[in-house]
């Protein structure tokens, strides 16, 4: 098995097995597509192996890892950007009056909300909620101003709260 | 907390990579070179192309050094001969 060793003791192996999911997770949640999240973590990967003797510490190593998923996961959201994406109205919905704390529809319902909005909330809200960035972290990632990043989590917030409320989800009673 | 951001982190959580995902990347992994022996490759390329084209370049040299050689030999043969002639007449 494969096993490089840098002199700084960042092995690729345990690198690998640290962070495949934080880097699968953020191209699935931002692509919403498994195979293609595949692809785009093992390129992710694939590049660490190449750029190993940059990596100087197992902390950077992890920044790195997630700022290059990030870049990669957009991306590859541009080039399918042509094709058709699923429309919010074509979404299928919970019964609000099945919906309830916790649930997972609620949660596949979130995540197609999400999928909806335009890249760069997209991101932020995955960088956040995902890997409980706060805004200085998210900014230094996307290489966007702090402000910026602070009204994508706000205006996302409102807007996913306004299209939860008109079916009926929300936090008082959870039957609209 | 707020009951939505509560969702979201549900929602967004970390998911398992599929299964196999990490032998899939060291196997191709081992199927290409390493970078940093790439960087390497890739400056010995350079170091024996520079190499060979010094070498051209003194071959070079020489044969034009070679060549004028013959050329002067070649116009110096006349002039022997009449210097031989010259001194016939005048001996």
């Amino acid at each position: 098995m494969l096993n490089v060793v840098v002199e700084i003791g960042c092995d690729f192996t345990e690198l690998l097995r640290q962070h495949q999911a934080m880097v699968f997770s953020i191209a699935l949640h931002f692509l919403r597509d498994r195979a293609t999240a595949e692809e785009v973590a093992q390129e992710v990967f694939f590049s660490l192996h190449r750029n190993l003797h940059q990596i100087e510490t197992p902390l950077h190593a992890a920044a790195w890892l997630r700022k290059v998923a990030v870049q990669r996961a957009i991306d590859e959201g541009r080039r399918r950007s042509r094709k058709p994406q699923l429309a919010l109205e074509d979404v299928a919905e919970p019964a609000a009056a099945a919906v309830k704390p916790s649930d997972p529809l609620l949660s596949e319902l979130l995540r197609k909300l999400i999928a909806t909005l335009p890249e760069a909330p997209r991101m932020v809200m995955v960088l956040r909620y995902q890997e409980d960035l706060d805004p200085s972290e998210i900014a230094a990632a996307l290489e966007m101003p702090v402000a910026t990043v602070k009204s994508h989590l706000q205006r996302s917030l409102v807007l996913l709260r306004g299209k939860l409320a008109r079916r009926g989800i929300g936090e008082s009673g959870w039957t609209g | 907390m707020d009951w939505l951001e509560d969702e979201l982190r549900r929602a967004l959580a970390r998911q398992d990579a599929p299964v196999g995902f990490a032998e899939r990347v060291l196997a191709r992994g081992r199927r290409e070179p390493h970078g940093a022996r790439r960087w390497l490759a890739a400056a010995a390329m350079v170091v024996v192309a520079a190499g060979a084209a010094g070498a051209w370049r003194q071959h070079q040299g020489y044969e034009a050094k070679r060549e004028m050689m013959l050329a002067l030999r070649l116009a110096a043969a006349p002039m022997h001969r009449i210097q031989l002639e010259v001194k016939d007449i005048t001996q």
